[in-house]
């Protein structure tokens, strides 16, 4: 079982993602910020299963997004991680791509904008 | 926003054009004019400290829910702009409380209109998703509002705006703010990184 893990501390921005991009062949698995996030990733890792992807967010309270691309990308060079946030100064989105982050996008998504460039990454 | 000595509290206050948000540690008052749009205050009840910004969702929503509406998004944004100034000065939107005022009828006042009540409807739905309470609020109507709130205590006090040559400058600021979020420009944009390949077996 691969999933998709929907990361950003609004419940109704995780619920509003996780129904965009539910038909992708992933089960999906939100979490509430970075920390909560790879709790998570090790539980299903351990469980036999795997992330295909992780869209996350930058501004989260406990651990933020870009702390989390770092701590992620430590262990997992090539599982994508998407940036979904507010964020459109050029020195953040720099900073998540040196974190490791596979791309940026800003805040209103366009769900079919969402889903092909999930698409995207995941191939 | 400009920022001057209010006299009557001895406080600064920051005067609040439509279309921006703030959050601030400070005591002091943030002050703003609403009409059609609305104003959202939130306070942080842990950390005591707060912030205020505009909303209007670019239409009326139909059917569809605010997990499923497009449109919804630019209004969830407009308040992720100021959730994002909260957590970073330490917030937790767990901790939040909300005030809402505004969403006044948009046809010359005269009676409750579509666009009026797709805000209020987009408000409500957004703090029960969110579970943020929502502690008071003044939806609707035919009247502006002037807004003073204390981000320092949560509190807010209201004047209800009878006549349009009171802070007349705010209703062509508003216009010009409505205007901009329903052309829906500069948003959803994305860039995908450039990678090499990664061979470090
Ligand atoms: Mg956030």
């Amino acid at each position: 079982m691969n999933y998709i893990m929907v990361i950003d501390d609004s419940p109704t921005i995780r619920t509003s993602v996780a129904f965009t991009v539910k038909d992708l062949g992933c089960e999906i698995k939100q979490a509430e910020n970075g920390a909560d996030a790879l709790e998570k990733i090790s539980a299903i890792r351990s469980e036999g299963n795997d992330v295909s992807l992780c869209i996350v967010d930058v501004n989260m309270p406990v651990m933020d997004g870009i702390s989390f691309v770092k701590e992620f990308k430590k262990n997992d060079k090539f599982t994508p991680v998407l940036m979904l946030t507010t964020e459109s100064e050029e020195d953040k989105i720099k900073e998540g791509k040196t974190a490791g982050a596979a791309g940026w996008m800003i805040k209103p998504f366009k769900p079919d904008n969402l889903k092909s460039v999930v698409e995207k990454l995941m191939v | 926003m400009i920022k001057y000595r209010d006299k009557n509290s001895g406080r600064n206050a920051y005067l609040l054009y439509p279309g921006e948000y703030f959050a601030t540690k400070e005591d002091c008052f943030i002050i703003s004019v609403t009409g059609v749009c609305m104003l959202v205050c939130l306070y942080e009840t842990k950390l005591k400290f707060g912030g205020m910004c505009f909303v209007i969702v670019p239409g009326t929503f139909g059917t569809e829910n605010i997990i499923t509406s497009v449109l919804a998004g630019y209004g969830i944004t407009q308040i992720e702009l100021l959730l994002a100034e909260i957590v970073k000065a330490g917030g937790d939107r767990k901790n939040l409380t909300a005030k809402i005022f505004g969403a006044a009828y948009s046809n010359n006042g005269r009676s409750a209109d579509e666009l009026s009540e797709s805000q209020i409807r987009f408000i409500k739905e957004y703090f029960t998703s969110e579970r943020i309470p929502v502690l008071s609020s003044d939806l609707g109507g035919s009247h502006r509002r002037k807004i003073y709130f204390s981000p320092a205590t949560g509190r807010v006090y209201k004047k209800i705006l009878r006549n349009n040559n009171e802070s007349s400058e705010f209703l062509k600021m508003e216009k010009e703010f409505i205007d901009d979020v329903f052309m829906n420009t500069g948003s959803g944009n994305f860039t995908l990184f450039e990678r090499d390949t990664v061979n470090d077996f």
